[in-house]
């Protein structure tokens, strides 16, 4: 051993002691809330725990912020191994599969004994997609619906009338969707577009298509597909000829690399949740923009919702606690902020969303309250604990009609019931 | 792995386990066409892309293996591409493949070929796969054929120019057979590789369209993490790993006939 080493080595050793002082949160109780989003997100979630843990000196919330792309393995993960947070976000569309495993608590009992939690507060879609059963096993966040977002300033100048007025006389239908969206594509003197009128929803934003033309997916009781009746056809059909046969909607290769979004400005309608709304407002500079509903279809006019829930694991050693923070995260002060404030996504409570804070449309979107009608006319999806083995079944199959080397949707529609009738009729878990 | 071998004998949903002996297995080889689409589309990557691989990178290897001007920064153009994270270079392969205005289809528009929609149309996209692959034949393998190529001792090619040996009998006599273990060595970690690929399709096509490019470990992922059927994902790992012990064996039976060690008697 060299000299310098051997005066060196009693201070490499001590160094993992350096980082032993006082314990700052000690005689709290510490608990952990795990969630995904982007940076700003992250960072907004992190303020609030903040806020909590000021106003809760009892209690400290440890934030762990989980990348979006590895949060799905690693919460599952975390379920299984009884190694979860006390808190967690879930997305929805995983919410049932998680829930039949039994990983959630059974939050029921502290929703009955809590004087200030009423369900009638809450939107009710809100409320059932965390109830099984007649049990509540979390509660929602980041909730919304799916509306149209437009490019006006492309619509003034292509002498359209606004489709807000045409919604509100009732005229804003599929018909003249497709009318708005041939008239706002573009060719240059080559032939080659420069600007698409719509785009065709990716799934599950499609769906909505398929319910205006009177179609589902899927029957009631989740045992068979009905994407081979002639009214899934017929909005299926549409979806696929926004591309093909209106020459409306790019194509897969011409859509690529984000070539037509819609914050370029070489798109003049777009499908997207209400959460896009704070994304356009950073980025969205050199034209007017607004939302509308979704287009009636021949049969109705539904939009679908959806929200994210959070919830507590069966094993959680501090269930009350992880309570008091899931009841401060979805309590009107937190939701203004969220919501009307930064238009994250809607409201979970109806008072929020009725409040004149929230219609307030100085800033885009001006016509706030379409996306409080789409609530009220939104319906949920199918999902259940097998969604993500029986739609990825029905989306292999409609890959041809979608990427057009498949034109006729009975075909596509028939085999994609096939598969989707097949998965169901396996028994779960092989 | 021995925990995942158990798994693999038991119905397991991450909540749920019951003991079903070789169901999973039985399942897999019989009632399900998804595991025999995702091992062809994993068989033909392999077939065609190891050895483009390793030819390709023996190649870039001969060639930086020459004395000219600016040696050193040839090396570091060939080997950055492998540099480059996977999810990157996924996107980045995107743009290329892009049927309306990648470079790609702008070269083949040069020859008047058609436009190929790469990763739209199933009949190309697990070419686009093979074609995608070369982007990392001057990496590891080209290092590791390079440092072979440094350690031929340059009296081997004195002697053999002496005997009047030309620049191909010097190759096929000297080169090949002194580099004969490295090429075994990096045919071994292509295999390997190959069948393990995931990141690419995963990325840019999630293993469509209509499962065209669902390759193995993509299909493992899916069961495994998205509808948590855990003791079949278990089993389709462990048929991996038997598939490539299996190919490895014959690799290393067969590599007795070619393989040269240095002062090996036979």
């Amino acid at each position: 051993m060299t000299r310098l080493t051997s005066l060196l080595l009693p201070f490499v050793a001590a160094l993992p002691l350096l980082s032993c002082g006082p314990d700052p949160y000690a005689g709290k109780i510490k608990i952990r809330y795990m969630a995904w989003g982007n940076p700003e997100q992250l960072a907004l979630e992190q303020k609030l725990c903040d806020k909590f843990n000021e106003e809760n000196p009892d209690v400290h919330v440890d934030f762990l912020k989980v990348p979006g792309s590895a949060y799905g393995n690693k919460s599952v993960v975390m379920l299984a191994s009884d190694t979860a947070p006390d808190v967690l976000r879930v997305d929805h569309y995983n919410f049932a599969n998680l829930q039949n495993k039994r990983f959630f608590l059974d939050l029921t009992p502290f929703a009955d004994k809590d004087p200030t939690f009423n369900r009638k507060d809450f939107f009710p879609q809100t409320i059932d997609e965390c109830t099984v059963n007649g049990r509540l096993y979390g509660l929602n966040v980041l909730f919304g619906g799916n509306v149209v977002y437009y490019n006006k300033t492309l619509m003034r100048e292509a002498g359209l009338e606004d489709p807000y007025k045409l919604w509100q006389e009732h005229r804003w239908t599929y018909d003249a969707f497709v009318q708005y969206a041939q008239a706002l594509t573009k060719k240059d003197a080559s032939g080659r577009y420069v600007q698409f009128g719509t785009t065709m929803p990716p799934f599950p934003q499609w769906v909505p298509m398929v319910w205006g033309f009177g179609g589902r997916m899927i029957d009631d009781a989740h045992k068979h597909s009905l994407l081979d009746q002639p009214e899934a056809e017929a909005g299926l059909q549409f979806v696929a000829d926004l591309r093909y046969k209106y020459m409306c909607a790019p194509t897969p290769a011409q859509a690529a690399n984000s070539a037509f979004s819609f914050e370029s400005g070489k798109m003049g309608m777009y499908f997207d949740w209400m959460g896009m709304t704070p994304r356009f407002r950073n980025v969205v500079k050199s034209f007017e923009w607004d939302v509308v509903p979704i287009p009636s279809g021949p049969k109705s006019h539904q939009t679908t919702v959806k929200g994210n829930q959070i919830v507590v694991p069966a094993n959680c050693a501090h269930p009350e606690i992880a309570w008091r923070f899931m009841r401060f995260l979805t309590g009107p002060e937190v939701e203004n902020l969220l919501y009307v404030k930064n238009r994250r996504c809607f409201p979970t409570r109806k008072a929020v969303a009725y409040s004149k804070e929230f219609s307030d449309g100085s800033l885009p979107p001006s016509q706030i309250h379409i996306f409080i009608d789409a609530v009220e006319d939104g319906r949920q999806l199918p999902i259940d604990d097998r969604w993500a083995e029986w739609t990825q079944a029905m989306n292999d199959q409609l890959d041809r009609l979608w990427n057009g080397t498949e034109r006729d949707a009975k075909v596509a529609g028939k085999r994609a019931a096939d598969a989707v009738n097949k998965v169901l009729s396996e028994e779960p878990g092989w | 792995m021995l925990s995942s071998l158990a798994l693999s004998l038991y119905k397991y949903d991450l909540a749920d386990a019951k003991y079903v002996g070789f169901e999973n297995y039985r399942r897999l080889f019989v009632q399900d066409p998804l595991f025999w689409k995702a091992l062809k589309n994993t068989f033909l990557y392999t077939f065609f892309t190891v050895p483009l691989g390793v030819l390709g990178s023996l190649l870039i290897a001969l060639l930086l293996n020459q004395q000219v001007k600016g040696l050193r920064i040839f090396r570091t153009l060939f080997y950055l591409p492998s540099m480059v994270p996977a999810v990157a270079s996924a996107l980045l392969w995107q743009w290329v493949f892009n049927a309306d205005n990648g470079i790609l289809n702008q070269v083949l528009g040069w020859f008047g070929l058609p436009n190929i929609e790469w990763l739209q149309n199933e009949k190309f996209t697990l070419w686009a796969f093979v074609l995608m692959s070369l982007w990392g034949i001057g990496g590891q393998r080209m290092i590791i054929f390079l440092a072979g190529l440094q350690g031929i001792p340059e009296s081997y090619y004195e002697a053999a120019k002496l005997d009047g040996a030309g620049t191909f009998k010097q190759f096929r006599h000297i080169t090949l057979p002194s580099l004969s273990p490295v090429m075994f060595f990096n045919l071994v970690l292509g295999l390997v590789g190959a069948f393990q690929v995931f990141t690419s399709a995963y990325i840019m096509t999630s293993g469509g369209p209509n499962n065209a490019s669902l390759f193995y470990s993509l299909y493992i992922f899916r069961n495994a993490f998205e509808y948590f059927k855990m003791g079949k994902a278990s089993a389709m790992a462990w048929v991996l790993f038997v598939i490539l012990l299996t190919f490895t064996l014959i690799q290393m039976a067969l590599s007795k006939r070619w393989v040269h060690y240095e002062g090996e008697q036979r």
